[in-house]
């Protein structure tokens, strides 16, 4: 446990990659070397300061911790406002991390513009932390649409060759969701400027949070709130931008994509749209039930067919991130604690996979599945490590994925039996789509496709191996120690529960 | 007069002074278009310094008393309305000169005829918000468009300049006379010019009517044609037929003064003559106001998507934009509190600022791109942009992303503000806000389009260098610093924002 005084460490961490981005734009842009170093730098420092974070965190107790605010905008009572709890914590940390292996992962991959490439980088991981530590309502929305423009920038100009559709596409749907979001925000905040008089602390995610709205306006603003959270997710059937922008997305994009973007939607739901409108969520809740089975289902089976590789593991995400919501809306402990820490492992383990398919990508310029085979004798150690992953995303025990996934059906089922036994029932099909792409590209003879490669087919490098490295001691600690996750976030889950009238919910185990 | 009264129209008299000068100095030394471009753009700056010191301004800024000072007998006063737009209109005319000369020379464009006419167009802006009587309200609204038509054929050997002026000119002067027609049945009815009469003598009408009461025939009238004619001047929908092709065909310079100089000219004439004198009848014309807030956004904004040139994309979008600052308008004369009308109008000006930046911005980046003759506007031309001049393409990019309205940038916070409002009045405003956040995003598809041109095409083979001079690197500097301060400096939000509110108080005072 260590004292930081009173230094600003969540404005040091959301900030210190806008400043690096300042550096780097001054940076020469013909040194790409330097650039790339650089780059990869401050997102150490950034990462260096969440693990600085971590360590002066105190667990255990209720609220948020290193809070700084100061004015912004008074007329409206809009402040500058972070804080951090467990749940941001071990999101912010995720975010970090995930944010130096994608820039390390790009070193070799992207050649063109890499001055603009590292600062749309280090912007967006402005904007995803921001999203983590804002406890202000408009400052949130704004951290929210930052994300928006670096992630558009890096499909659309390193993508693939559908680039600019999927980047549209992209922004559109998402920009639809979150305007209609603005006015939630600002009809809340109007709300309660009308009921208590004042503007001060209209925005103020701490003081909204007890706030007892209206039921009709619960609804509305609940709807807006909820679809901008879904399209993010994303949720059938607000999914349909995703497998596109994944295919399009350069590998560490898509890294960032899966790993961090899609949780914003699920941090989204637990933060804001649970605590501020308790009523509307407990009226909607069947329905966004519904909705995650679907997508658990539809997701593992349109995965099943998918011939792409990036594809396949796109459509995994849509099944994967419905147990997040499935796990959120059962308002259930475990179920809510799995969520949050299949959120984590999803972010650790689909990213690795994503990595995992550009190493393929890198050497073949294709992820057509029925072109590959044979890698295991040509490629051992990739082999084994995409054998991990893979084991990993379809929730073998002892490794990550399983705890989530497990907590979330345990909470299920204390709720609702039923539920849990459909979502229970996909985990067969993962296993088959996993498992059979794995044999398709892995075993059997080598295709002519990888043979016609000759010497250029080469086992996975260094850098590549210092970019996996870390994600398997994730998998391997989160999936052995989940208590690591559940200490941080089992505070914060009792209080959001407890707003909603669930406090005393069906303990099992723990 | 006395010392005030001086003080009070002392900006207007520098402008038209300014503008006789620039005629002067052209005589004396022809081609000689530096020197009556620095001596214009001092010129300006100099009745900008004075309007300062006139105010009345926020805190202790200004000379003049908050309540205004009136001139002539109560038809020129000089109020925080009267200062904040004429801060406005001499922003618009300082971008615009120093835009101008990189485009006019290379096409043997003179540089004094323009100056001179647009000095005298912006006096009759200024003259329009100045106004409290009938008589001078059309004085100004006719100095202000006659040199508008002068402008827009200033190419005049060019078919479509001057195929666009022409149209300007028919529907212009149309309008005009429908306008006129108008302002002969309200002071047909009513017997005075004087807008502080005809607001009294409407408020006494008003607050004795009875339910269900009709207007008179002649009022009716007045309202029907004084609505039309406003609607033509500031584009609104189904009156916009003349912009496109105007804009598209005037210079380049020209189409950026005209898609904001005119526009919020014909605002501040609505906020002289709507809210100040027909105030009192807002329950019988808001309705109209909504409806064309409503077909203007919308329309403006799915008749930009389908265009290829970026002239006639921004000239749809400038209507798109009408739409949204009408809403403010729409705001103020739907609500029932006070307070809620004026963060109505306080909304409406705030927009104005913000648009005036970020729109003249983008139009200085298409000149700019023009600068070398033969480049034509259309999108094709921006291909490759973010690479040949990577400076040029990131301040479009900027103000491309503020016409969008993503935050941080100043036209999130004006929209912001609009939306605040209208949520604010709640019932049918409430849904118009909806209206406006959808249309957003159907307009960040074209708008991002050219973002996808600059940096996610290629530029074609024979592209030429771009260059850019030195007028136009400060203008963009000061639009680009605009579009981001305003935005993202508190305490230039907050002067903005505070001179704003002053404005609408003023207006709300009368």
């Amino acid at each position: 446990m260590i004292d930081l005084g009173g230094f600003p460490i969540l404005s040091a961490i959301v900030f210190g990659p806008l400043i690096g981005a300042v550096v780097l734009a001054i940076l020469p842009r013909e040194n790409k070397v330097l650039l790339r170093r650089v780059a990869l730098l401050i997102s150490l420092i950034v990462f260096g300061l969440s693990l600085l974070l971590v360590i002066a965190f105190k667990p255990g107790t209720d609220g948020f911790q290193f809070q700084e605010r100061a004015s912004w905008i008074p007329a409206f009572g809009i402040n500058y406002h972070l804080g951090v709890d467990g749940i941001s914590l071990i999101l912010v940390v995720l975010t970090t991390t995930l944010t130096w292996i994608s820039i390390l992962a790009s070193f070799s991959p992207i050649h063109d513009r890499v001055k603009e490439y590292m600062i749309s980088f280090l912007v967006l991981e402005v904007g995803m932390l921001g999203v983590f530590l804002a406890l202000d309502l408009f400052l949130f929305y704004i951290f929210w649409e930052v994300v928006l423009v670096p992630m558009y920038l890096i499909i659309g100009i390193w993508g693939g060759p559908n680039r600019i559709y999927a980047t549209i596409k992209f922004v559109l749907y998402t920009l639809i969701g979150s305007l209609l979001m603005l006015v939630a925000i600002l009809a809340t905040a109007f709300s309660y400027q009308a009921a208590t008089g004042t503007w001060t602390g209209a925005f103020d995610y701490l003081t909204l949070r007890g706030f007892g709205f209206d039921g009709t306006l619960q609804v509305l603003a609940f709807l807006a709130f909820f679809l901008a959270f879904a399209i993010k997710v994303p949720m059938w059937p607000f999914h349909t931008w995703l497998p596109d922008a994944h295919v399009e997305a350069p590998t560490a994009g898509s890294v960032i994509l899966a790993g961090v973007l899609l949780k914003l939607g699920g941090y989204g739901f637990i933060r804001f749209a649970l605590p501020l409108f308790p009523q509307a969520a407990q009226q909607l809740a069947g329905l966004i039930i519904v909705l995650s089975l679907i997508a658990i289902i539809y997701g593992a089976i349109v995965a099943m067919v998918q011939p792409d590789l990036k594809k396949l593991v796109a459509y995994s995400s849509v099944s994967h991130m419905g147990f997040v919501t499935l796990g959120i809306f059962i308002f259930q402990q475990q179920g809510m604690q799995g969520a949050i820490l299949q959120m984590v492992n999803h972010g650790v383990i689909t990213g690795a996979l994503f990595l995992c398919v550009g190493v393929v990508y890198e050497r073949t310029h294709d992820r057509t599945i029925a072109k590959m085979g044979g890698l295991a004798g040509r490629t051992p150690v990739y082999a084994m490590l995409f054998g991990f992953f893979m084991l990993a995303s379809l929730g073998l025990p002892g490794l990550s994925g399983f705890v989530g996934e497990f907590l979330v059906f345990l909470g299920t089922f204390a709720i609702s039996p039923i539920a849990a036994l459909i979502a229970t029932f996909v985990i067969i099909i993962g296993a088959a789509y996993l498992m059979w792409m794995y044999q398709r590209v892995v075993f059997g003879e080598l295709s002519e496709f990888l043979a016609s490669l000759g010497h250029h087919l080469t086992d996975i490098t260094r850098v590549e191996l210092l970019t996996l490295t870390p994600l398997v001691a994730l998998t391997l600690l989160f999936g052995l120690f989940p208590g690591l996750v559940l200490d941080l976030v089992s505070h914060p889950v009792d209080q959001i529960l407890a707003g909603l009238g669930h406090g005393a919910a069906v303990a099992v185990g723990r | 007069m006395t010392g005030n009264e001086w003080l009070a129209i002392a900006p207007f008299l520098a402008i038209v002074g300014l503008a006789i000068l620039t005629v002067i100095i052209d005589i004396i030394w022809p081609d000689h278009d530096e020197l009556i471009g620095t001596v214009a753009v001092l010129g300006v700056l100099t009745a900008m310094a004075l309007t300062v010191v006139a105010g009345p301004l926020p805190g202790p800024i200004g000379a003049l008393p908050s309540s205004g000072q009136e001139i002539f007998g109560g038809v020129y006063v000089r109020d925080g309305l009267t200062s904040f737009l004429d801060l406005i209109f001499m922003s618009i005319a300082l971008l615009t000169l120093l835009f101008a000369p990189d485009y006019l020379r290379p096409r043997g464009l003179p540089m004094g005829e323009f100056s001179a006419t647009l000095l005298f167009a912006i006096s009759g802006a200024m003259l329009l918000g100045a106004a409290r009587d009938l008589l001078i309200l059309f004085l100004g609204l006719e100095l202000m468009v006659l040199p508008g038509y002068m402008l827009a054929g200033y190419a005049k050997r060019d078919g479509l300049s001057t195929e666009g002026a022409i149209k300007y000119f028919l529907l212009g002067s149309f309008s005009s006379a429908i306008f006129l027609f108008g302002l002969a049945f309200t002071f047909g009815y009513l017997g005075t010019t004087r807008i502080a009469e005809i607001g009294k003598a409407l408020a006494t009408y008003a607050s004795g009517e009875q339910v269900g009461h009709t207007l008179p025939a002649a009022l009716v009238m007045g309202l029907a044609f004084l609505t039309t004619g406003v609607a033509f001047k500031i584009a609104a929908v189904p009156f916009h037929y003349w912009t496109p092709d105007a804009y598209q065909g005037s210079p380049t310079p020209v189409t950026g003064y005209l898609s904001v100089g005119p526009k919020v000219g014909a605002f501040a004439l609505i906020l002289r003559l709507f809210v100040e004198a027909l105030g009192p009848l807002r329950g019988d014309w808001v309705i109209f106001i909504g409806i064309l807030a409503v077909l203007t956004m919308t329309l403006g904004n799915l008749s930009a998507l389908g265009q290829d040139n970026v002239k006639r994309m921004l000239a749809y979008s400038s209507i798109a934009h009408t739409g949204y600052i009408l809403l403010g308008l729409a705001v103020y004369a739907g609500a029932s509190d006070p307070h809620v009308q004026e963060t109505g109008l306080q909304a409406v000006l705030f927009y104005s600022a913000t648009y005036a930046f970020m729109n003249l911005g983008a139009f200085a980046c298409v000149a700019a791109l023009q600068r070398r003759p033969g480049v034509t506007s259309q999108i094709a031309s921006f291909a490759g942009l973010g690479r040949r001049a990577p400076l040029l393409g990131a301040l479009m990019t900027l103000f491309l992303l503020s016409l969008t309205g993503i935050p941080p940038t100043a036209g999130f916070f004006g929209k912001a503000l609009i939306l605040l409002s209208a949520v604010q009045a709640g019932g049918w405003l409430a849904v118009l806000a909806v209206i406006m956040m959808l249309n957003a995003a159907a307009a960040a598809f074209y708008y991002l389009r050219i973002v996808v041109f600059m940096y996610m095409r290629d530029a074609p083979a024979n592209a030429r260098e771009v260059t850019v001079g030195a007028f136009t690197k400060v203008g963009l500097a000061l639009a680009a610093i605009g579009t981001i301060a305003i935005g993202l400096v508190p305490p230039i939000t907050t002067v903005v924002y505070d001179a704003a509110l002053k404005a609408a108080a003023a207006l709300m005072r009368a």
